[in-house]
């Protein structure tokens, strides 16, 4: 018999995709059912309560949440978010619910011993409610109380080898798409770069340090798949120089229907027989391609590598040997001058262990922000305030045409006085002997 | 129910400390099959919707199995995927970014079995548990943020709405009729914490009335100075004000100036913005990340305001259907939505879609604005 | 850094009980310390936090620093 009723969230218990509320409810009683006797740490109807209050708010049409608060572990500025309901008397359960950031592998592969170890502990010592993942990519754990804080993460640390993640004005914890682990497209192991850089800033991670959040993700190729160039601060994307391999054999299997474009991502409509040409040729955006009836040739150096015809005939065409990646700086949601993607600052860089290009780029990113940052300003929106100029200063790095969509369409060009011919300190007497007042 | 320590000392907070660690190594939870061929993997197909194969170099073939789930999940829940993962695929087991739980295996009869065994999964009111889906031309899971399960500033749920969305989009999960792949994503407010401004359909939770100011006893729960500093548009400013007689300390707000953010209520909770009426939802559209034959563009506000229709939002149902359908029928192979929309024009968009403009759509916050009115031509009847 | 860690320490304390608020940026310190590096001004706050005298505040979104104990919400949500 279910603590609260909840005849509005039960209609979300119906429809064929998983329903979150069947498993809230599933975990409810086995809570209640305890099956395996476990003494748990916060109280047993944890799952009824929430279940209570968000029935609260699906009638009220408000959230029953209140802001952050001071609990964390000892020493770190991050991994922890308080957690307060507005309604404490009716749902004692969630007065109080914490969530905890735990550090997520790189990838998010998981062995299920190791995951079970993960789940045995939440049981135990929070709601056994989790997000797998959070939008940062953390394993995250919905609400515990503050005392079992410090326990989690002593057990997290001592038995289980795995830290916190990052929340607040800190490096949050990075993410990265599976890579080279089972991906042809991979131009670098983003998973063993994400992985450096995670253990590499550990201190930027847990103490805040930043004027706000900055993040990294690690993709590794231009499809995209962890969305970095929209979702980190510093982004890495995998990239070639060299030339897209050919396999003209595999190319006419293509051509003949013997393989389905795309490995087969059309299959549910007839989109009628495949077309190189059209679906190819013509869509390539550089129009660096060219078919003759037999043949598909490249002119490699127009190429800026869109993945379009890699993606439509994969069996034939893959990425370049010469292979490192660009790094895109600034990328954020909307607050507070309205959304930005990143930016690119360095259009190639090696990305070879131990990482010692990458991590330059980065120091001299955050030693600038760190001083000339605004309170919650994100980098993206310093590089607006004081210029793209300016970040090219701090790194090091040369202006490029690729550091462009386009020119400036204004002459505006704040001209310092090193750049121009005799500086600007003039004699006015000697103007005045060429010109009357 | 005793506390039970784990070791922690809380007289002596650094004695047997660990900190600093970072995660498990990745490669520790590498399938066998995956250890074997990393870095060398030459090709891949799609099987049927869900079951994708990775061709390596040394000839070896991995079947990985994609199923969907809610990103809120249970122990119980996680631990039944373990027992699927034990049982099928060596005991390892990976989620995506999207929310997507993947099983490897390493022949195409183990795929087919497995892909039988996880759509067969129910809860016991009726819905999957792990429904097969999720790959190539057609719609994934939703990636999203906590709504009113867990967060202080929502305008609406993310949870339920994901539900009533996926629930629509169900059979497009499980299929590969879509011209391109169309990502849909989830914020429950306009500081998406779950970053929705490159997806082909965005759905943001959107305040619309500035925070009540609780000026009885504000000054007891908040620091002023902080929530005058939190304002990013500075509407707030310190101010007295008269309550039964007495003189106390609050804050005055310029409601003109409020763009719904709540990063007031954030430092104080005396400022609470959340209301039945003012809240509800903003649809975007044609956003995407890749960089395949076009750049990576933002989503653009094509729907300005749907009302919170708890508990299945049948408005926001409709008009992601009405979106899904205009864009399957019209766009071409590759397409994506917002390649679409700009190749037959917004003007046309809206028609096709069957949404009414609106002057809300029309862009009036800060510089970029000017630079998305009409400057030609170039248009259509 | 220039000036010797106990000063720094010191100065640090005092500058956060000489405002009428209880929670500071990171960056709100780097003005007590203006010819510091930033990375250098860390090193003392986190120093502060290992011995309690600081301690972290967090809406999630962001961080900020206080005298530990100090401010208003603490206490309502009975966390002192």
């Amino acid at each position: 018999m279910a603590k609260h009723k909840t005849p509005l969230l039960d209609q979300l218990e119906s429809g064929p995709w998983p329903s979150f509320v069947s498993d809230i409810k599933q975990e409810a009683e086995h809570r209640h059912a305890n099956p395996d006797g476990i003494e748990y740490q916060i109280p047993v109807d944890v799952c009824d309560d929430l279940l209570g209050l968000l029935e609260m708010s699906y009638e009220d049409g408000e959230t029953h949440w209140k802001h952050g608060g001071i609990v964390g572990v000892f020493g770190y500025g991050g991994g922890v978010i308080g957690r307060y309901c507005d309604q404490p008397q009716k749902f004692p359960g969630v007065a109080h619910f914490h969530t905890v950031r735990v550090a997520q592998p790189a990838g998010k592969y998981y062995s299920t011993e190791y995951l079970r170890k993960l789940m045995d502990l939440w049981d135990f010592r929070g709601s056994g409610l989790t997000n797998m993942h959070g939008a940062t990519g953390d394993l995250v754990w919905l609400g515990t109380t503050t005392p079992q804080l410090e326990e989690i993460f002593w057990t997290l640390t001592h038995d289980l080898n795995t830290d916190l993640g990052g929340s607040g004005s800190n490096l949050r914890t990075p993410a990265s798409c599976l890579g080279q682990s089972r991906c042809e497209y991979a131009c670098y192991d983003t998973q063993s770069l994400n992985y450096a850089m995670t253990l590499e800033y550990q201190d930027e991670l847990h103490r805040p340090a930043f004027p706000y959040k900055f993040k990294f993700k690690f993709d590794g190729c231009p499809n995209g798949c962890v969305a970095s160039i929209a979702r980190s601060d510093f982004s890495v994307i995998g990239t070639w120089k060299d030339d897209i391999k050919i396999d003209h054999d595999a190319v006419m299997g293509y051509v003949k229907g013997e393989f389905a474009p795309n490995a087969g991502a059309h299959s549910g409509r007839d989109w009628g027989k495949f077309d190189i040409e059209k679906e190819v040729v013509a869509l390539c955006p550089t129009g660096c391609m060219s078919w003759d009836g037999s043949k598909l040739s490249i002119d490699n150096k127009e190429c800026y590598r869109c993945m379009h015809c890699i993606n439509t005939m994969p069996r034939a065409l893959h990425i370049g040997d010469e292979r490192g990646a660009s790094i895109f700086v600034g990328a954020k949601a909307p607050i507070l001058d309205g959304a930005q993607m990143g930016s690119l600052l360095v259009p190639f860089v090696p990305v070879e262990d131990p990482y010692d290009e990458v991590k330059e780029v980065v120091e001299n990113l955050w030693d600038w922000w760190m001083e000339e940052g605004k309170n919650r300003e994100r980098i993206g929106e310093t590089i607006r305030r004081m210029s793209f100029q300016k970040m090219l200063e701090v790194t090091g790095i040369k202006a490029d045409p690729r550091h462009v969509q386009e020119p400036r369409t204004n002459p505006y060009i704040f001209w310092k006085e090193e750049d121009v011919t005799g500086g600007w300190e003039r004699d006015i007497n000697e103007f005045r002997k060429r010109h009357q007042r | 129910m005793a506390f039970i320590s784990a070791g922690y000392n809380p007289d002596k907070p650094m004695e047997g400390r660990i900190s600093d660690i970072g995660p498990r190594k990745f490669d520790e939870f590498y399938p066998p099959v995956i250890a074997r061929n990393k870095g060398k993997w030459l090709y891949h197909e799609i099987v049927e919707p869900g079951i994708l194969m990775h061709k390596a170099e040394s000839g070896e073939e991995v079947y990985t199995v994609r199923c969907g789930g809610a990103r809120l999940v249970s122990v119980t829940h996680v631990r039944e995927i373990c027992d699927i993962a034990d049982k099928f695929s060596g005991g390892f087991v990976r989620f995506t970014t999207r929310n997507n739980i993947e099983f490897m295996v390493e022949s195409k009869d183990e795929a087919l079995k497995l892909k039988a065994e996880l759509n067969s999964r129910k809860f016991a009111a009726g819905s999957h548990k792990f429904p097969v889906g999720g790959t190539g031309a057609g719609i994934t899971n939703i990636v999203h943020t906590q709504g009113w399960v867990h967060c202080h500033t929502p305008a609406t749920d993310a949870s339920g709405t994901v539900k009533v969305v996926m629930d629509e989009v169900f059979a497009e999960f499980g299929a590969h009729n879509m011209p391109a792949p169309l990502r849909i994503s989830m914020a429950c407010c306009l500081n998406m914490c779950g970053a929705v401004h490159c997806s082909d359909i965005a759905i943001l939770g959107y305040h619309r009335k500035p925070p009540l100011i609780d000026h009885e006893y504000l000054d007891n729960l908040c620091e002023i100075p902080l929530a005058v500093a939190a304002c990013p548009t500075g509407a707030i400013r310190p101010s007295k004000t008269e309550i039964n007689g007495k003189t106390v300390n609050s804050v005055a707000i310029k409601n003109e100036r409020c763009m719904f953010c709540g990063n007031c209520y954030t430092m104080c909770p005396s400022l609470p913005l959340s209301d039945k009426e003012g809240d509800g939802l903003v649809i975007m559209a044609g956003g995407k990340i890749s960089n395949r034959i076009s750049n990576p563009k933002f989503s653009k506000v094509v729907v300005a305001f749907i009302p919170n229709e708890p508990p299945r939002w049948p408005t926001l149902a409709k008009v992601v259907r009405q979106i899904v359908d205009a864009y399957a029928k019209d766009a071409r192979k590759y397409e994506r939505l917002g390649d679409w929309a700009e190749r037959i024009g917004w003007e046309r968009f809206f028609e096709k879609c069957d949404l009414e403009f609106t002057e809300h759509l029309i862009d009036d916050f800060r510089d970029p604005a000017y630079y998305t009115w009409r400057q030609t031509t170039n248009f259509k009847w | 850094m220039a000036i010797d860690m106990s000063t720094a320490k010191q100065q640090v304390v005092d500058f956060c009980n000489s405002k009428s608020k209880t929670k500071f940026y990171f960056n709100d310190f780097l003005k007590v310390f203006p010819d510091e590096k930033a990375r250098d001004v860390k090193k003392v706050l986190t120093a502060l936090v290992q011995e309690e005298v600081l301690e972290f505040w967090s809406s999630g979104s962001t961080t900020m620093y206080g005298l530990k104990g100090a401010g208003k919400q603490a206490h309502s949500e009975g966390e002192d």
